[in-house]
């Protein structure tokens, strides 16, 4: 319908010019109607292949990372890294924590000098954000069994814990690596580069735990 | 004896400048001018009568044979020394651009100058406003002259009336002969000629003392009644001022809705590390095919909002503005139509443009009350981990005003504070897809301000609730297309 009635428009010598007239009355409709239809051809042709899992919003946004048996054996975890420098951490799958029957009970962010879930980070700038070192304590999760230290494994400045794991700690077995991720980390450009070489990639992750992900 | 003694009676302003030449204090006079003051300067610093128009029309020659004598017309040698006081700019002489000694014998000529200079510049106007700028020794070198005046002819009352600027002076000189050539009104005009005066060189034009040591020595000679002002002080000037002319028009305005059907362009110029991301810009699309057409000098884009370089603009478009600086042409609506029809009809079609067309400074407001309050409204594709089912379509449908916590979203958590910001969904649709039972095509309409793609994979759980936490499983947004929004005076 839509190109019939440019066509009227730009032939008026035609015979044409009788339709176009007839249409001026219920034209504004029309155009209403038209609009929406070409809304919605444009938001259908658009959808190409729908694969029958397609990649997750972090494995399209974050670089995965991990380090395997930091400070203690068993001690695995993981370092996504967004395009824009920010890491989120957490612990990978094959931490030792998770071994032990019942998986991980409690969490707790009162460790080492302070409480990092009183963090009050600020501003654009990031004011008050904790500097930490990669051996820096993060948390402690507890078993039923034992308790483990979880470490920052990026050198920068601690913008954010998941405090939602105080109340909820059983998101650390259930999704570790999404709504269970422990902290989010700034770290500068420089220091993220020395900090890369003692981590390796998800590939080479996946054949040191021998495991299929 | 000269022509040019005695004006004819015909020419009343020449008459009335004659008469008020007489009338000055000769004593004064002939002291200014063999320190070098030229003759308007001597005019202003010494006259009762107020400075005006009538002066620009007689020549600084004739204006000194009736200082002096009022019969002989002077030798020419004085009249290539430079006054010590205005250096130049009363004398209606300047260096131009190429170093060239430019003199004008009138206001009228001056202005013809002037209007050379303008014209170069190519702007299209019918009124403007007039400012002129002069280099500070001026103002020293007229204090220091007034100073002097003051401590030798102080029992006089011409030395204690207020005198007009060298700048304002200059402007009542140039102000009506501009007008007349330029065939244009002066008043608070959005087109602005400005005349600016500098220096040749600092050692050619300093009247005044002022070394540090000398500056002393006078503030303390001030204070103690005594003048330590000299004649010997004031040094020959030998380059007038450099004259540079500036013509600068006030933004103009262009409104618009845009459209931006690629998902791989930017709303404005992205560059990382040299790198442009994305194909092209929406600004550079449309503003650099408006900013041609007004002959200006730059332009910016303002948007009611912003959409990610991945996000398509459709439905009724996003309101934009675009700020031309300096234009030298209006264009005309047809313009803007030709403008408008070749962005749409461009070979990659990947911007789109409507009701483009000029408009006041009232824009502003508009557009930042469209930015912050109004609603828009999206259609984003959905996949789910499981099977949607006809209750969750129901439950989705049943949402309405649906507050949701965001906390900053971690990609843009590097450069934005991190808050936990509130914000309404005020209701959502459900699409099917047919032949698929995991996508769906979610059409909402929201706050503004609403992050929608974390509303839908939940950013970590940051953001609460989220798609996935409503229907209970994992939720991923595969894209997004901004359907609507709504500003209606655009």
């Amino acid at each position: 319908m839509e190109i019939q009635k440019t066509e009227a428009a730009k032939n008026p010598e035609t015979d044409d010019t009788i339709e176009s007239t007839k249409q001026k009355q219920p034209e504004e409709e029309l155009e209403h109607c038209d609009e929406e239809d070409e809304l919605r051809s444009l938001l259908l042709s658009d959808i190409g292949d729908l694969p029958l899992s397609p990649p997750s919003a972090t494995q399209v946004n974050f670089v995965s990372y991990f380090i395997t048996d930091f400070t203690k054996p068993g001690h695995d975890q993981y370092i996504y890294r967004h395009a824009n420098g920010l890491c989120v951490v957490g612990l990978a799958p094959t931490h030792v924590a998770f071994k032990d029957q019942g998986g991980i009970t409690n969490i707790d962010f009162n460790v080492g000098k302070s409480d990092r879930s009183v963090l009050k980070v600020s501003g654009k700038r990031k004011k008050n954000a904790m500097r930490s070192e990669s051996n820096t304590a993060l948390c402690k999760v507890s078993t039923a069994n034992d308790s483990y230290i979880v470490r920052c494994c990026v050198k920068g400045s601690l913008l954010e814990v998941n405090e939602r794991l105080i109340n909820q700690p059983q998101l650390l077995n259930s999704s570790a690596d999404r709504e269970g991720y422990i902290a989010i980390i700034m770290p500068r450009p420089a220091d993220w580069t020395k900090n890369k070489e003692s981590l390796i990639t998800l590939e080479e992750y996946k054949e040191k735990k021998e495991v299929s992900l | 004896m000269s022509d040019e003694a005695k004006p004819s009676s015909g020419e009343h302003k020449s008459g009335r400048v004659y008469e008020a030449a007489r009338s000055l204090h000769s004593t004064a006079v002939k002291d200014l001018l063999s320190l070098g003051v030229c003759e308007r300067c001597i005019f202003r610093l010494v006259s009762v009568e107020p400075f005006v128009s009538d002066l620009s029309s007689v020549s600084a020659s004739t204006l000194r044979s009736w200082l002096e004598s009022g019969d002989e017309e002077d030798a020419s040698s004085e009249e290539s020394r430079v006054c010590i006081v205005c250096l130049g700019v009363l004398q209606l002489v300047f260096s131009d651009a190429k170093q060239t000694l430019v003199r004008s014998e009138c206001g009228s000529d001056y202005a013809a100058r002037i209007m050379d200079l303008v014209k170069e510049e190519g702007h299209e106007f019918d009124s403007f406003a007039l400012e002129v700028s002069v280099p500070s020794t001026i103002v020293e070198n007229d204090r220091a002259v007034l100073f002097y005046l003051k401590g030798k002819y102080n029992s006089e009352g011409w030395v204690q009336s207020e005198k007009i600027s060298v700048k304002d002076a200059l402007k009542v000189l140039v102000l009506d002969p501009l007008k007349a050539s330029l065939g244009a009104k002066s008043d608070s005009s959005s087109f602005h000629i400005r005349l600016t005066y500098s220096k040749a060189s600092d050692e050619a034009q300093c009247a005044s003392e002022t070394t540090k040591h000398e500056r002393k020595k006078r503030k303390t000679g001030e204070e103690n009644g005594s003048t330590c002002m000299s004649e010997n002080s004031f040094e020959k000037v030998y380059e007038p001022c450099i004259l540079s002319v500036h013509c600068n028009k006030m933004p103009i305005f262009f409104s618009g809705r845009y459209f931006k059907y690629s998902r791989n362009v930017s709303q404005s110029r992205w560059i990382i590390d040299d790198e442009r991301m994305g194909e092209a810009s929406v600004e550079e699309i449309i503003g650099g095919n408006i900013l041609p057409a007004c002959f200006g000098d730059s332009y910016k884009f303002h948007a009611a909002g912003r959409e990610d370089i991945d996000v398509r603009m459709l439905g009724s478009g996003r309101p934009f503005l675009v700020e031309v600086q300096n234009s030298r042409k209006c264009p005309s609506q047809e313009s803007l139509m030709e403008i408008e029809e070749k962005i749409n009809n461009s070979e990659k079609k990947l911007v789109g443009v409507k009701d483009l067309k000029f408009i006041g400074s009232q824009c502003w407001a508009m557009m930042r009350e469209g930015e912050a309050e109004k609603q828009k409204q999206y259609a984003a594709l959905v996949w789910i981990s499981r099977p949607l089912e006809e209750k969750d379509i129901n439950s989705i449908t049943a949402l309405k005003e649906l507050k949701i916590l965001q906390k900053t979203p971690v990609r843009v958590l590097h450069r934005r504070s991190p808050l936990e910001r509130e914000r309404t969904i005020h209701w959502m649709k459900v699409e099917k897809i047919k032949g698929s039972s995991h996508y769906f095509l979610l059409h909402l309409c929201t706050q503004a301000g609403t992050y929608i793609k974390e509303f839908v994979h939940g950013d970590l759980g940051r953001t609460s609730p989220s798609m996935g936490s409503i229907l209970g499983c994992r939720a991923e947004i595969i894209q997004l297309d901004v359907t609507d929004v709504k500003m209606g005076d655009f």
